[in-house]
Parts: C-alpha cells; structure tokens; sequence
C-alpha cells in the first residue's frame, strides 16, 4: 500500500490490492466563517468498495472527497488510507496513489489521450515499455483501442470519450483509491447511464475502493454498494447500502431525500433472478419473456404495460428489460405473485414505526 | 529624373558611391540593383547582421525579464499592478528621448541601445505571458495538482504549454516592434539598418539606399513573424487539432 508498491517493477498492473479508507472525527474549517464546512464526520469504507457521498449542494461532500487527497486541508480529526494517516505521507506520493477523477475531467489540452493516460505513471518514473504497455491496457479497458484514439488530442473527442480517458488517466498507476467528483455530471442523460454501467463492469474487474460524489440519489442507489447521506455541514444521515437506505430511512431528511417513490427504486436493486419464481413446468403458452438479470422494477412495469399477463423469465441477455432471447426457462412472474412475494417481505422486514411502503421481493444483502 | 551635369561635377554626394558608378547611379534611377550588388557586403550586409543583433538580444532579454516579473505575478498578486505601471511608463517614453536620455548615465554603445530596446518588449512579453498563464482552465490545473504533480512539474508541464499561443502571441509583436524601433538605434550607436537608412536620408536625392535599407527591414520584421508562425504550430499541434478527422 505504499507508493514503493506501486513502482513495482514487474507487469504494468502489480499493484492490484484496493485500501481501506477510514475518516475519524474530520472536521473543516473555512477561517472567517462561523459554521464549519464539516462538523465531525466519521466513516469506513472497505478495501474495494464503493462509496457514493450524496447530499444536497452545500452539504460538504466535495470538501469530504478533496479532503482525502489533502486538495483542502484538514482542520480537525484523521484520514486513514490503508491504516496510514494521509497527513504522515508526502502530498505528492499520497495523490500519486489516488485515482482523481472531476466533472470537467480536466483532461491535458495539449497532451494526447496516451499522454495523458501516462500521466502519472511518467510521475512515477516507469520505464517507457512498461507505460506503453499500461496505456494499451487501459485504452482496451475503457474501450477506445479500436478506435486509434491513442493520438488524438482531447478537443477531437467526444464527452464520452473524455470521460472514459479521464476514468483510464485515474486508473493509470493501478491506485488503491478512487476520488470521483460528479465524473459523469456533464453527460447527457442517455451516455450517462451507458458510461454508469460500463464503469460498473469496470470497478467488477479492478475492483477499486472508491468515494463517488453525486448530488443524484437515482445515480447514488445504482452506484453505490454503500451511500453515506450528508447534511449541510457535514453531518452523516445515515451510512448504509442502498437497500437498506430504501427500506429503512434514518429519519425524515434522508425519506425525503431518497423520494417518495423509494419503494419502486428498491425494487430496481433486485434482478429476477433473486426472486422465489412460480414453477417452469406448468407452461403458459405465448407468456412474453423476459431476462432473468432484468430488475423486478423492470419487470413490473413490464407487467402494468402488458396489462397482467404472465412473464416467462428465461436465463441469460443483459441487456435490462430485453426479452432474454432463446435463454432456458427458469419461472413465471404474474402481478399477483409479486404482490404475495412482496407482502411476505415485508412481514419478515417490518421495521418500527414505519408502515406503507412495498417492500421488494426476496431482498438480500447488497451485492458487495 | 537623370542627374544633371552640375551635380555629377560637383563629386560624389551620393553615399557609398564607390569607385565604379553605374549608369544607373550616374543618372539617379529610382532604384540601382547594380548599387545594392556593390554595396551589399560592405554597408548593407553588416547594417542587416547587426540589426538582427540588436533585435535578438533584446526581445531575449526582454522575454527572460517578463518570464520572471509574470510568475512574480502569479505567486504574488500585488506586484502586478506596480509592474504593469511600471512598463506602460516605459512603453510611453517616446524612443528617441529614451535614447538620449540613456546617453548620460549609460554612455553612447550598444548598453544603452539595448536598455532602450528591451524597456519596449517588457508591457507586451510580460502582458501576454501572464495572460497566457492566467488562461488554463482551473480544471486543468485542479486535475494536475490532483494526480500529484509539483508546482514546478505543472508550470513546465502544464501551464507554460498551454500558454504558448498568448506567449508566442506577444513574442510576435515585440520582435516586429523591436525591429522597426532599432532603425533608430543610430541615434545614439552607430548599428543596425537605422545607419544607411539615415545616411540615406542625410545625403541628396539617390533613393536606391534608403529603399534598400527600409526594404531588408521590412523583409526581416516579416522573416521574423514566420518564423514565428512556424514555430508555433511545430510546438501546440493540439491548438489546431478540432474534432475528429
């Protein structure tokens, strides 16, 4: 977890192991203003998970975030990164061991995209072969090797382009931390999701501890294997999965924060393929089908368009909501079996003092 | 437009005349390339060298100056306004009064010139320099810092290139200014174009000198801006680099 591990000498990725981040007490203070930014924060995240800080603007999740990488100065309190104070390490090494990703990516106008993937490996000092080698990975990991846009120069990209280089230029020096600020804010709605879900399959593979700063709570939810929701000054509302989060808010802030319409956001985090299905061998002809990785959101909503009919959920296709191709039959999903599925969760799940709300079926811990 | 057989009597009032007068010369054509051939390697040649000296050295001293006051600048904001105010006071003094008014302290040699010289370059260089600087997007800058870089490794690595077009910019108009004020170097230092531009001026009707003198000025004042053109899409390939081909 020291820098010295990361100038390995061997392969372009021997740095592999995600660290733990771990904030005690953390406190800021801007000089001349009464209130702090952040009051005393405390939280873990575990090596390789992701964290999405979210809150409402002035609520000092941007502060939190910069805070870690020493951008702003602590006033008060400790930051752990792989249970070493970020304040015992040289600035320098410490950001060199931080992937930093920010909404306007901040990608070198006058470097091209390799260059720029190099980077902070050139900082680190690698060798040319194994920096090549590291860029031509990471072009294949994010996606853009075919398109011979190692030569290009930022301006000749698209948004989504740049966004994918900035995420490969964090990358570049395998960090065991993430910062990411707002990275996919600046995108239209429709690339958004898309760049979500390709750096999801992403961090799947490198498996990064990252701290993800959104002030959407739908991108938080999606993102998220734990979300910290954070209240002007600092002040942590409640520090769960998403799941959890949904199900069981803290308090009213963070109900209304989440909607009002947080019952069909859970139901968004289980695929079909959790759920207690009927049974595949009572065949109900001309059934329409659909993918077992879909969500039961996706489902129900097929189900209320489809005017109640039975869906045949079949094994295989990603795409949510498709219609699973050719997949093996795995089960039948009716609107009455989900209200039964539903009402057994939430018997099994009741929580005190709240009542009204759908709980999804057959809910399980969050994916991490 | 042809001499008259007085003046031709009169002996030789036409500078640099030589030994071997030509048609040309003799009867006081606008212009003599026969003179220009005669003459090139002993006035013409010499007076072009020194002038790119003289140019030289001063935009390079002047670049060097600016570089220091504009990152004086940007590390301590306060000094801007008194260096600004500093330079346009220089810039304002007319040339010719700087000159002279250099002669006392400095003596009348090639110090004084270029102190001349180099006071004109400072507003520019400096101005466009810092505006170069103070033009990289703060993101750009935030991103840099982020990745860990030292604040020597983004000024070299990230802001001076990208302020390069502002740089080379400024560079191009204090090279041409440059080169056009040392015409009046002569005033006080015999060098540069300024010399047979003045002797020109000084002595009868031939023109050919003068025209000679005033054309290698302009030629060289535009050389220079190419050159400088050149060297600045070799050096920012990005400047020009616009969505994909």
């Amino acid at each position: 977890m020291s820098r010295d591990d990361t100038a390995h000498p061997e392969g372009p990725s021997a740095y592999p192991q995600a660290a733990e981040l771990e904030l005690r007490h953390v406190s800021k203070r801007y000089p001349g203003e009464r209130e702090p930014a952040i009051g005393d924060l405390s939280f873990t995240v575990p090596a390789g998970e992701f964290c999405v800080l979210v809150g409402p603007s002035g609520c000092g999740k941007t502060t939190t975030m910069r805070l870690i990488n020493r951008m702003t100065p602590l006033s008060g309190g400790e930051i752990l990164l792989g249970g070493q104070s970020v304040l015992d390490r040289d600035v320098r090494k410490l950001r060199r061991d931080i992937g930093y990703v920010i909404q306007q990516i901040g990608l070198f106008p006058h470097l091209t995209v390799a260059e720029n993937i190099a980077t902070v490996p050139k900082l680190l000092g690698w060798n040319k072969d194994r920096i090549n080698a590291r860029v031509e990975e990471l072009l294949r990991l994010i996606g853009l090797e075919a398109e011979g846009l190692a030569g290009r120069y930022p301006a000749q990209l698209s948004g989504g382009q740049r966004q994918r280089v900035g995420v490969a230029r964090a990358l570049a020096a395998d960090p065991p931390l993430m910062l990411m600020d707002e990275p996919f804010g600046a995108i239209d709605p429709i690339n958004r999701a898309r760049l979500q879900d390709e750096f999801l399959a992403l961090q799947a593979k490198v498996k990064k501890t990252i701290v993800f700063v959104t002030h959407d709570i739908d991108e938080a939810i999606k993102m998220g294997d734990r979300i910290a929701i954070l209240r002007k000054g600092g002040m942590l509302q409640q520090y769960d999965t998403p799941r959890e989060i949904l199900a069981h808010p803290a308090n009213d802030f963070v109900a209304q924060f989440v909607g009002a319409d947080r019952g069909i956001k859970r139901l968004s985090l289980t695929t079909l393929s959790e759920i207690k299905l009927l049974d595949p061998a009572r065949d109900r002809a001309g059934a329409r089908r659909i993918s077992a990785s879909a969500s039961v959101r996706d489902a129900l909503s097929v189900l209320l368009t489809d005017g109640g009919r039975a869906l045949a959920v079949v094994e295989g296709g990603s795409e949510s909501g498709g219609d699973g191709g050719e997949g093996r039959l795995l089960g039948f999903l009716t609107l009455s079996h989900l209200e039964r599925l539903i009402a057994e969760e939430y018997e099994q799940d009741r929580a005190p003092g709240e009542g009204q709300e759908p709980a999804p079926a057959g809910a399980r811990g969050a994916g991490a | 437009m042809s001499a008259s057989p007085q003046l031709a009597a009169a002996g030789p009032v036409i500078p640099h005349y030589g030994t071997q007068s030509s048609q040309c010369v003799v009867h006081n054509h606008l212009f003599c390339w026969d003179w220009v051939e005669g003459n090139w390697s002993s006035v013409l040649w010499p007076a072009l060298r020194q002038h790119v000296y003289l140019a030289v050295v001063a935009v390079s001293i002047g670049f060097v100056l600016s570089i220091a006051l504009a990152l004086l600048a940007r590390r301590w904001r306060w000094t801007e306004q008194p260096t600004i105010l500093i330079t346009t006071f220089l810039y304002t003094i007319p040339s010719l009064a700087l000159f002279e008014l250099l002669v006392a302290p400095v003596g009348a040699n090639i110090y004084a010139a270029e102190i001349a010289l180099v006071s004109y370059t400072l507003l520019i260089l400096f101005r466009n320099i810092l505006t170069g600087l103070r033009d990289v997007p703060p993101d750009v800058l935030d991103a840099a810092e982020g990745m860990g870089m030292t604040r020597t490794q983004q000024l070299l690595r990230i802001e001076f290139p990208l302020a390069l077009p502002g740089i080379i910019a400024g560079l191009r108009i204090a090279v041409v200014t440059t080169i056009a004020l040392a015409t009046i170097v002569y005033t006080i230092y015999d060098a540069g174009l300024g010399v047979p531009i003045h002797s020109a001026l000084g002595e009868g009707p031939f023109k050919t000198e003068l025209i000679a003198a005033a054309v290698l000025t302009i030629g060289l004042a535009i050389f220079a801006d190419g050159m400088l053109v050149l060297i600045q899409r070799a050096l920012t390939p990005w400047a020009r680099a616009r969505r994909a081909g």
